[in-house]
């Protein structure tokens, strides 16, 4: 899926983005960084989701909400928009990368612009990945540390987040054939028996 | 140097309560499969560390570990239902709890000296941290924590998690998880307090807590599902304890005091309901009659709860609302002390009267099904401590909370 090799691409960039950026880290944090970068988000991460793309035989978003084109055209907007903003109100962030700050906020709200107009759920699951590489670009744009115990902690809930999304997947294809959006409609107020 | 870890007068209570309600749920759901045991245990873990935890970001990474060890057990009964809540719950509260982080980052980015996120740090220097980023940090805190707590208009995992889950884990959730994530947004408000913020977090937390009863009001009508009732009695009373912060003064008192009884009241309610599905084997109101005369102990436990939950004296619940009205009034909010009043009202009679019909109609069975003392045992001794905290606080829990007030 061209989505899932999307997210190895932002991995990748954010991998790079750590060995150039953060040259004064202690070098236990930049290893931890390089590894949360590299393995989990370019590696680990996508190759689970092809995984169960591939098993659960999903394929691309054929019948998006919203198409294609006017995905790529609004995405690209909320990025210039992000750019503009934070690079007007650059005096306001101080000790604060104007260009990561507007880069990530961007990349959150598009986002949940991809996990609302998208119809699969395995592309709900891609677009938490992005939210989440966002959320992880916006932390480096501070440029203050958490402490390694919190890192960890955060990398393993976004990494087991991910993974149980992914088998609950398969949970849906093993009842439905087709996990879509659609199938979260059965819970309404009203009569239904255990 | 500071500890990750703390004991203080608010997280003490959140403890207490949390460690009464589980031996409550672990007698009533007796021997399980090694698998559920131990993410049981997990799902406990990390609520414990949620609460004591001393770093915003550390208790960030409980609350998330909780989402993610409770999945497994509501989705126990593998139904197509089941699966469909489990995924609202974990993806729902997982954008929830990531927005809640951007929230930390936002405070990072207003506090440049301060470079901690261990709360006395934060607290000692409230007052240098840029309110802008601040006021930022803290709606996306609400947000993403509110989300977990259940307030509206982020609650929608909420009914369909709590009904579909097996009884003892839908009193859990009821009871303690929501309780693990509101400890977050209480010490938050105090951050907010000493930056000289309060009225800000207070128009949020008073949109969010009317919200959360007016849903309830407006949705407890139309719900045919018992256990889907008690889901959306929980998001009332979450924002009834919102409400109660916001409301400052004797409010603070009553919140607190309401969030230990409804966490005792409701995990009866819930066990009580996981007593009905086993006799009746449906969720469905209009399927349930004649409990009393079916089985008088789940019958009567059904109809003191009923009443407990919505306040009737001697219930701690009745105090505490009339506590967060008196507030309102001394505050001379009277329209929203009206609203309020009116509010609870209406859920009040919509509750009640799905308690009295299916207690108290004829019966429509003549099937006997014989359960254990157990699944009597955790309700009763609950209701009975409601029933002794409803007529007499012992002074060291008076303190307690008096002290806990201290640290919102």
């Amino acid at each position: 899926m061209a989505q899932i090799n999307m997210l190895r691409v932002q991995g990748l960039l954010l991998c790079l983005i750590t060995l150039t950026y953060h040259q004064e880290q202690e070098l236990m944090m930049l290893l931890f960084l390089l590894l949360e970068t590299f393995m989990v988000k370019t590696l680990l991460v996508p190759a689970f989701l092809n995984k169960v793309a591939l098993k659960n035989n999903i394929k691309i978003d054929s019948d998006p909400r919203f198409p294609h084109f006017y995905t790529l055209a609004i995405s690209s907007f909320i990025l210039l928009g992000g750019l503009l903003v934070s690079n007007i109100h650059s005096e306001h962030l101080k000790n604060v990368s104007t260009l990561y700050f507007g880069i990530a906020i961007s990349t959150i709200i598009i986002s949940f612009f991809f996990i609302t107009t998208k119809k699969k759920l395995i592309t709900h699951v891609i677009g938490f990945a992005m939210l989440e590489n966002g959320i992880f670009l916006l932390s480096f744009s501070v440029a203050k540390e958490m402490p390694m115990i919190v890192s960890v902690g955060v990398l393993l809930d976004v990494f087991i987040a991910i993974f149980a999304l992914g088998l609950l997947i398969g949970q849906f294809e093993n009842h439905y054939h087709n996990p879509e959006v659609c199938h979260l409609c059965n819970l309404k107020d009203c009569d239904c028996d255990e | 140097m500071n500890n990750y870890f703390v004991f203080d007068s608010l997280n003490i209570i959140f403890l207490a309560v949390l460690i009464l309600v589980t031996t409550g749920v672990v007698i009533y759901q007796g021997k399980r499969n090694w698998k559920y045991n131990l993410m049981f245990f997990l799902f406990f873990i990390s609520m414990v560390g949620a609460i004591l935890s001393n770093h915003l970001g550390l208790t960030w990474v409980f609350v998330e570990a909780t989402t993610l060890t409770s999945a497994y057990l509501i989705y126990q009964n593998k139904t197509e239902y089941s699966l469909e809540a489990t995924w609202k719950y974990v993806f729902l509260c997982s954008i929830g709890i990531s927005l809640a982080f951007v929230g930390i980052i936002l405070l990072l980015i207003g506090s440049n000296v301060v470079n901690s996120l261990f709360y006395n740090n934060l607290y000692a220097n409230a007052t240098i941290i840029e309110p802008f980023w601040l006021k930022l940090s803290y709606a996306f805190i609400l947000v993403g924590f509110g989300t977990k707590v259940g307030l509206a208009p982020v609650h929608f995992w909420l009914p369909d998690a709590h009904a579909e889950a097996p009884s003892p884990i839908s009193a859990m959730l009821s009871a303690t998880l929501l309780n693990s994530a509101f400890i977050v947004i209480l010490r938050y408000t105090r951050l907010m307090d000493l930056a000289g913020l309060f009225n800000y977090a207070r128009i949020l937390l008073l949109t969010m807590g009317f919200l959360s009863v007016f849903i309830t009001a407006v949705y407890v009508f139309k719900i045919g599902n018992y256990k889907r009732m008690l889901a959306y009695s929980s998001i009332e009373n979450m924002g009834i304890i919102a409400i109660g912060i916001a409301s400052g003064g004797v409010g603070v008192f009553a919140a607190i005091f309401h969030l230990i009884a409804h966490s005792l009241i409701k995990s009866s309610f819930f066990l009580t309901a996981g007593n009905i599905l086993h006799i009746f084997k449906t969720k469905e109101v209009l399927k349930v009659q004649g409990l009393i005369e079916t089985d008088p102990k789940t019958g009567w436990l059904w109809a003191c709860c009923g009443l407990f939950i919505l306040g009737a004296p001697p219930s701690p619940i009745f105090f505490s609302k009339f506590l967060i009205i008196k507030q309102l009034f001394i505050d001379k909010h009277l329209v929203l002390a009206g609203l309020f009043l009116f509010l609870i009202t209406v859920v009040a009679y919509g509750i009640l009267r799905v308690v009295v019909k299916m207690s108290f109609s004829p019966k429509i069975t003549n099937k006997r099904i014989k359960m254990s003392i157990r699944n009597y045992l955790p309700q009763i001794s609950l209701l009975l401590l409601v029933l002794v905290l409803g007529f007499y606080i012992p002074n060291w829990l008076y303190h307690l909370i008096e002290e806990a007030i201290k640290c919102i």
